[in-house]
């Protein structure tokens, strides 16, 4: 038992350590990003605390050699993107999954065709897109080629997790609503769709990180209108400034509230479930 | 009551035909849009590697040429090598490096809020930049960066180590950090599945801690191993941004020659080691698969 406890403690102080792995670099790129600018570069010594790269890449500073973040377009166009890819993922991976409640011939196949989905690494089938487009002779575009592949990403993410929510899902209080003769499309809007409104919700959180961050597929399809993670990716071959980092910051936070949304009507779905159930529960008594 | 029937009978034929045809109506826009914009590109990229390729375009004239070019040459055939290199290493050292932590969630945590906290806690980085994240290994392994002044403030080296950044190693350190939480996640969730009656009947028997990891813990765990390393090795296998990010595009993976032949409109190329490398990703898969029946599992 002793050595039991011990045990305990190693593994314990061992995954403090790896959580300070995991966050050391965001930590240094933090504190970084509060260096002086323009002269100061993304590196040590701090040669004064200031909020200048913030500044910069909101657009409130005075112009200098260091270009500003595309952040007003480019921005934009990859919220506009994740937002559609969102929507059409989650609607896809509803359908399917709702497809799969039964058993059906050829499941096994439509189940490994979406899956490969998630699978297939993006330079592939950005470089697959790209050729395809080439040959057929369509403009290669943020909101066509690379739309379509974004969906191809997330539409399985979506898929799989609705899968698990069905497979929890009682069968009997649909059964029972369609009994008393009300037709699929409310019965569906009633009552199938609050009870895996849960399940909607992590798709489309699912959906929207991974489109919004999403660049080797939008790489070679996007054509030459870039969005966020493009632009990024662009500053690689020349010198990084510590405007990206302050953007960093700025989008972790921007995430953190998009985190705090989903928490909020998460857990207030969850509670007018519970006060539902427990209205029903006083009817009865 | 009397009316219902009246007015479901004109609609009682259409009503048995979606019936019938549910599963296609709705499975049809999911599989139509998975085969248009997933199997008709990637069936596109294995037609073109046999195209002929001119100096800017290439033309369906079917050759073995860039084949021939990609395994003849010491540049390309050594980028294939380096990417098996590199996979293998960040494999093996995600699972050293993640197990304990699984471990210590899986097992040691009793407590669901504590597990689901430590989770969230590894999966929080996420939610920063796939490509700032790579940034930031910038500052922290340069010669001037954070690891050399720690250590050097520590007294535990005297000359800065140059080898942190702009190498194999420094591609190494970020792929790690940026997958290991995939190793973690699967992991940790099939050794919170075990039963605890299982261990403390062996710990009863006399089994030793040791044993009882062996026997029961690690077996049990393999199905999480196996998820976690083809999540890393999908991920791994089609890397280009960590390596030309952390090692001044000196470390070239099979990733970064298809982003370079694309940028030089060697389309017929780039496809040739599109088809290598999804080559190389379809075996490593099923070689993983084969460790486990991953269906009966989960």
């Amino acid at each position: 038992m002793q050595q039991l406890t011990a045990t305990r403690w190693v593994l314990a102080l061992y995954t403090a350590l790896f959580l300070a792995f995991l966050y050391g670099p965001f930590v240094v790129m933090a504190i970084l990003s509060f260096q002086q600018g323009p002269e100061g570069g993304p590196q040590f010594p701090i040669i004064e605390w200031s909020t200048f790269w913030y500044k910069h890449v909101l657009g409130f500073a005075p112009p200098s050699r260091v270009a500003p973040l595309p952040i007003g377009e480019a921005l934009t166009r990859s919220l506009t993107l994740a937002f559609a890819t969102m929507v059409v993922s989650t609607v896809l991976g509803t359908l399917t999954a709702q497809a799969f409640r039964t058993h059906f011939k050829g499941s096994g196949f439509v189940f490994y065709l979406v899956v490969l989905g998630m699978m297939v690494p993006g330079v592939l089938l950005g470089l697959g897109m790209a050729l395809v487009a080439d040959q057929m002779d369509i403009a290669r575009t943020w909101w066509g080629t690379a739309f379509v592949l974004h969906v191809v990403y997330t539409y399985p993410f979506a898929f799989l997790v609705m899968l698990a929510i069905f497979n929890r899902f009682d069968k009997g209080v649909e059964e029972a609503a369609w009994a008393l003769g009300v037709p699929p499309g409310r019965t569906f809007r009633k009552v199938t769709f609050p009870m895996i409104f849960p399940g909607v919700l992590s798709a489309m959180l699912f959906a929207l990180t991974l489109s919004y961050d999403e660049f080797p597929r939008t790489l070679f399809t996007g054509g030459s209108e870039v969005t966020m993670p493009i632009a990024i990716y662009g500053t690689f071959a020349v010198e990084i400034h510590p405007n990206l980092f302050a953007f960093g910051v700025l989008t972790t936070l921007f995430s953190f509230s998009l985190l705090a949304i989903y928490g909020i009507l998460m857990s207030a779905s969850v509670r007018r479930a519970n006060a539902r159930a427990t209205g029903i529960q006083e009817d009865v008594a | 009551m009397v009316a219902t029937p009246d007015i479901a009978a004109p609609s009682a034929p259409k009503q048995s035909f979606l019936n019938r045809n549910r599963h296609y109506v709705l499975l049809a826009p999911g599989v139509i849009w998975m085969v248009l914009f997933l199997i008709v590109p990637l069936a596109m990229m294995v037609y073109v590697s046999f195209w002929t390729q001119t100096t800017f375009a290439i033309k369906p004239d079917l050759t073995l040429k860039s084949w021939a070019t990609f395994f003849g040459s010491e540049t390309y055939f050594g980028a294939l090598l380096r990417t098996l290199r590199i996979w293998l290493t960040v494999l093996f050292l995600t699972l050293l490096i993640g197990y304990p932590t699984a471990l210590f969630i899986g097992q040691f945590v009793r407590n669901k809020t504590v597990q689901t906290v430590l989770l969230v806690a590894c999966v929080i980085p996420f939610w920063t930049s796939f490509l700032i994240r790579v940034l930031a290994w910038r500052p922290m392994l340069g010669k001037e960066g954070a690891i050399n002044i720690v250590l050097q403030k520590l007294g535990l080296i005297a000359q800065p180590i140059e080898v942190l950044l702009f190498t194999e190693l420094s591609v190494i350190i970020g792929m790690v950090q940026i997958y290991v939480v995939f190793m973690v996640g699967p992991i940790a969730f099939m050794l919170a599945r075990i039963d605890e009656s299982l261990i403390e009947a062996a710990r009863d028997l006399g089994a030793s801690s040791w044993t009882i990891f062996r026997k029961i813990i690690f077996p049990l765990s393999l199905p999480g191993v196996v998820v976690g390393a083809i999540f890393v090795s999908v991920m791994v296998l089609g890397e280009f941004a960590t390596a030309s990010a952390l090692s001044g595009r000196k470390v070239n993976l099979l990733g970064n020659i298809i982003v370079t032949q694309v940028g030089s409109l060697k389309w017929a190329f780039a496809a040739v080691v599109g088809v290598v490398l999804t080559v190389v990703m379809a075996a490593v898969i099923t070689g993983l698969l084969r460790i486990v029946n991953l269906r009966r599992e989960l």
